[in-house]
């Protein structure tokens, strides 16, 4: 696990993103672009697919086809290797539509090849790029673009894919999650990872203000009431094997502080907010139980 | 034929807007067409789009390069020359802003008019959402579609109380616009502000985009770099005396930092004229 | 310089392993399973230092692959068949648009069955590689190795697609003559990436990258451009060839045989060709002047070539392996567009036969050349499909 603890003095000052972008004002992947360029360093070739335009960086681009992520990443790889370039690392930056759903055939075939590769996700919960649809991302009762809330419809009826969990359980070095509200501990994840030989993934919640329809001003303070409420827990794990939770308050805040300033939730009743609140709260305890046991069962 | 060009925000309806417009042509018995500007738009950043009606059915899909008029729904583009360019000689241009037309510094071939959407917008509505308030002022300013044409097709869009809300901004509108008056230059200055800021990637300067910018108060500030950190646009310098600043071309006016501010020493301040 | 009777496939592997191939990425279909299988085997025995051999778990994924490690500077390989190339469709026309020196082996699988016809890769035509088509084992060898040199070729910059037929070649065993190695590096030299993308040699000017700048028709333009380049790239290229290797195969964009002095000619493509030279010697045998051009490469299309055949003979009989349903042989049309202009109007007879693996024999072939040489005599043209 990453044991030593950045802190805001040691925050890199260079900036490594190539600002101002064409994202929205307030974009919570704007931001965890940002952070995760700041600890990567120069020596990379960063991978991207199509997703929300993310600022440019100071290194060169690959990419290919939305469902190519995992086989853009490994052919670099591989080609690096090959050259005997081994000093540059091939990493990506992709959203949940090219992880979650079209390129997730890709990536769990390089995780199960354990490629060596650095996956950094930016998880808004849908695909927002072309307008807010849903993704196997999408929360429980979200409302997206293809699942509005009608007579017919409570909006997404499945929950969220547990990517973490599912990657994790391909055995390979390193998955973590993350969230643009606790920068230090994001970039103490993207400086460990990036050293690590073999599939690498991490998962940053990255809250988006036109699709979960909230104040851009609110960004960070929504994430951190995810984090807070046990929504978006933080936490790490090592060859499907080790576990380790990075963030356990004494008390997790209620769900209702981080649905209620979001649109998207509106619709939700006190019921399906209890529904909530109880699965986070089951969940959570799994998590303890698997920290203090120190490993997952997978 | 007649045609217009609409300027907006992403998210405020100038799309809708042009289908509206398109839609009252139409009840005439007149033929439309509205094309968006796709792809492009984000929260925020200025967009466009364009409207075309003809008696006969309209073929031609380009983009308007040369409108008869244009309509700004937004009063901090209004102030932006590039919507009163390339418009066809003694071109009409329709601004939501709080002044007088006399006022305007946009130059060209051009008559300018103006009402204050935004205004009449919330208090029918009671948000700043322009798109319809302009409408009526269209109608009584430019003559090319009716009143009751734009009614109508405002209620094919916007059913029940919603209709009528919008309705009410759409009379105020068409009762307060202001006449034509013709530009006071009447040479366009060259271009400063890029309002095309389509695509992916780096843009040059987003501060059009601003409606609010952030006001730090660095008595107040204890230099914790919070606000630094969390900007998304990198749009916060720091300076040697450790306080941040904004770096003017890359603000987009989130108001995330002065959100996160543990001592609450950034003011996010309104845009003069927004 | 050596020899080994060996199957179509495995001539590919060879010349991967000759073409000193950095990274290959494959997936098993019918009926190229077997190149995914020697590649491997060359992998595990450390034969081709710094050899990366990567098990895709599909084509699409393979194609994206080698896409990316040619991208970064690595000569790269990757095979596949019927279905498994219209999976890659998406991803392969990003190849050619990146402009990618990629080689790809096409065993030839029809679409609508397991046995050989080319409509696999005639499917493909779109998406801006250059196609060839080889006949025999030998031919396969030679033509890989030979198909980075002319994809790496400034002029060109485009991936190839080298297309064989399955089963009757692809596991049928020929004697196959092995260049040396150190005559292949004389005549390949190393893969150089234009433009690098390792971060200490990439221009820091296309990081920002704007969308949408320029005249969108540009890209296009050069494109067609360059795969038209390759008509001259293959010529030389196969020349070269010729003369280090001491084997030709026509000037590489056509192979004509026995074509001095002949009435008419047919035209056949892959596996038939070499069928057809047998029926082409029954004919002569049997007072029938037709000659036979086998055509290597379809894109480019030999058409200078055809345009100066077509001077001195009184009719040309197409033989297509594959059918685009509502539009017919795609030679045949290429055929007539190549010769529209010319002076002189020469008949064009169309003939789909071997579809979804169909058996051609001798005597088909012989048919052919029998109604083609009648109506380079005289008889009036049909030049509807004549299904064989």
């Amino acid at each position: 696990m990453s044991t030593e603890r950045m802190t805001r003095a040691q925050v890199p000052m260079e900036e490594r993103i190539i600002a101002p972008g064409s994202t929205c004002q307030g974009c919570g992947a704007a931001m965890a672009a940002r952070l995760t360029f700041k600890v990567l360093g120069a020596n990379i070739i960063r991978h991207g697919i199509p997703c929300c335009p993310d600022h440019v960086t100071m290194q060169p681009t690959a990419g290919s086809v939305f469902e190519g992520g995992g086989a853009s990443l490994t052919g670099t790889s591989r080609g690096l290797k090959a050259l005997g370039r081994t000093d540059v690392k091939a990493v990506a930056f992709f959203g949940d539509g090219g992880t979650y759903d079209i390129g997730f055939q890709g990536l769990s075939a390089a995780a199960e090849r354990n490629e060596n590769i650095l996956v950094i996700t930016k998880d808004n919960e849908a695909y927002m790029n072309t307008g807010g649809q849903r993704s196997g991302g999408t929360p429980k009762y979200a409302e997206t673009t293809t699942n509005p809330v009608g007579p017919n419809s409570r909006g997404k009826a499945e929950p969220k894919k547990n990517i973490p969990m599912i990657f994790a359980a391909h055995y390979v070095p390193y998955i973590a999650t993350a969230s643009v509200a606790f920068p230090e501990d994001l970039m103490q994840k993207v400086k460990y990872a990036k050293d690590i030989e073999g599939f690498r993934l991490i998962l940053i919640q990255s809250p988006c203000p036109v699709g979960w329809r909230f104040d851009p001003a609110k960004t960070v303070e929504l994430a951190r009431a995810g984090v807070q409420s046990g929504m978006w827990p933080l936490y790490e794990i090592e060859h499907g094997t080790s576990f380790k939770l990075n963030y356990k308050p004494k008390e997790l805040k209620p769900v209702s502080e981080y649905l209620k300033p979001q649109s998207r939730f509106r619709h939700m009743t006190e019921v399906e907010v209890n529904e909530i609140q109880t699965t986070v709260a089951t969940n959570w305890q799994r998590l303890l139980k698997a920290d203090e046991m120190k490993t997952v069962v997978l | 034929m007649i045609e217009i060009r609409l300027h907006g925000r992403g998210g405020q309806g100038a799309v809708t807007a042009s289908r509206i417009i398109a839609t009252a042509a139409y009840e005439e018995g007149k033929y439309s067409q509205a094309i968006p500007m796709y792809g492009t738009e984000r929260r925020g950043a200025p967009l466009t789009a364009y409207v075309r009606i003809d008696d006969v059915r309209v073929r031609e899909r380009e983009l308007v390069h040369n409108p008869n008029i244009s309509l700004c729904f937004d009063p901090l583009i209004s102030l932006q020359q590039a919507v009163a360019n390339d418009l066809k000689p003694n071109g009409q241009v329709l601004l939501n802003v709080q002044f007088a037309p006399e006022k305007s510094e946009l130059a060209g071939d051009i008559n300018i008019a103006t009402v204050d959407a935004t205004s009449i917008a919330l208090e029918t509505l009671g948000r700043p959402i322009t798109n319809t308030a302009l409408l009526g002022a269209f109608a009584k300013a430019t003559g090319v579609v009716k009143l009751e044409s734009v009614e109508k097709a405002i209620k094919k869009y916007f059913p029940g109380r919603l209709g009528d809300m919008n309705i009410a901004a759409v009379r105020m509108s068409y009762d307060k616009v202001s006449s034509w008056v013709p530009a006071k230059n009447r040479v366009a200055p060259k271009m400063k502000v890029d309002l095309e800021v389509g695509g992916y990637g780096t843009l040059k300067d987003v501060s059009s985009w601003r409606v609010f910018y952030p006001i730090i108060n660095e008595e107040k500030c204890i230099g914790c770099k919070t606000c630094w950190i969390f900007c998304p646009e990198a749009a916060l310098e720091w300076k040697a005396n450790n306080k941040p600043s904004m770096i003017d071309r890359a603000c987009k006016g989130c108001g995330v930092c002065a959100n996160e501010c543990p001592v609450k020493a950034i003011e996010m301040k309104r845009v003069e004229g927004s | 310089m050596s020899y080994e009777v060996m199957v179509g496939n495995k001539a590919t592997a060879t010349a991967c392993k000759l073409a000193r191939v950095k990274v290959a990425a494959v997936f098993p279909i019918t009926p190229q399973t077997t190149i995914t299988e020697y590649l491997s085997e060359i992998y595990a025995s450390g034969e081709l230092p710094g050899f990366e051999f990567v098990n895709a778990e599909g084509e699409l994924s393979s194609q994206v692959i080698v896409q990316a490690a040619e991208a970064v500077g690595a000569r790269s390989f990757t095979c596949t068949s019927g279905p498994g190339l219209l999976y890659m469709h998406h991803p392969m026309q990003e190849t050619a648009s990146k402009r990618l020196p990629l080689v790809m082996a096409v065993v030839h699988r029809g679409v609508k069955s397991m046995q050989p016809d080319h409509s696999d890769l005639m499917s493909q035509q779109w998406q801006g590689w250059l196609h060839l088509y080889v006949e025999n084992a030998q031919e396969i060898l030679d033509s890989v190795v030979m198909a980075y040199k002319i994809a790496e070729d400034k002029r060109i910059r485009l991936p190839v697609a080298v297309g064989y037929d399955g089963y009757v070649l692809s596991y049928t065993a020929e004697p196959v003559e092995i260049p040396a190695q150190e005559d292949i590096d004389k005549f390949l030299p190393p893969y150089k990436p234009m433009p690098s993308i390792l971060p200490d040699e990439a221009d820091p000017k296309s990081f920002a990258r704007g969308w949408g700048e320029g005249d969108p028709m540009k890209p296009w333009q050069m494109h067609h451009q360059a795969a038209l380049n390759g008509e001259t790239v293959i010529k030389e290229v196969f020349a070269d060839w010729g003369k280090k290797f001491g084997r030709t195969y026509g000037n590489g964009m056509i192979e004509p045989y026995r074509v001095e002095g002949a009435d008419c000619v047919i035209t056949a493509m892959g596996t038939i060709a070499g069928t057809t030279m047998a029926a082409i010697d029954k004919l002569w045998a049997d007072g029938k002047k037709v000659g036979l051009i086998k055509i290597r490469s379809f894109l480019p299309f030999p058409r200078n070539d055809f345009q100066e055949i077509a001077k001195s003979v009184g009719a040309i009989g197409i033989f297509d392996r594959s059918c685009q349903p509502g539009m017919g042989g795609p030679v045949f049309h290429q055929m007539r567009s190549t010769l529209y202009d010319e002076a002189k109007k020469t008949p064009i007879l169309c003939f789909i036969g071997g579809l979804s693996g169909k058996e051609v024999r001798i005597d088909d072939m012989y048919k052919i050349g029998e109604k083609t040489l009648k109506v380079a005599k005289g008889e009036k043209l049909d030049a509807s499909i004549q299904w064989v």
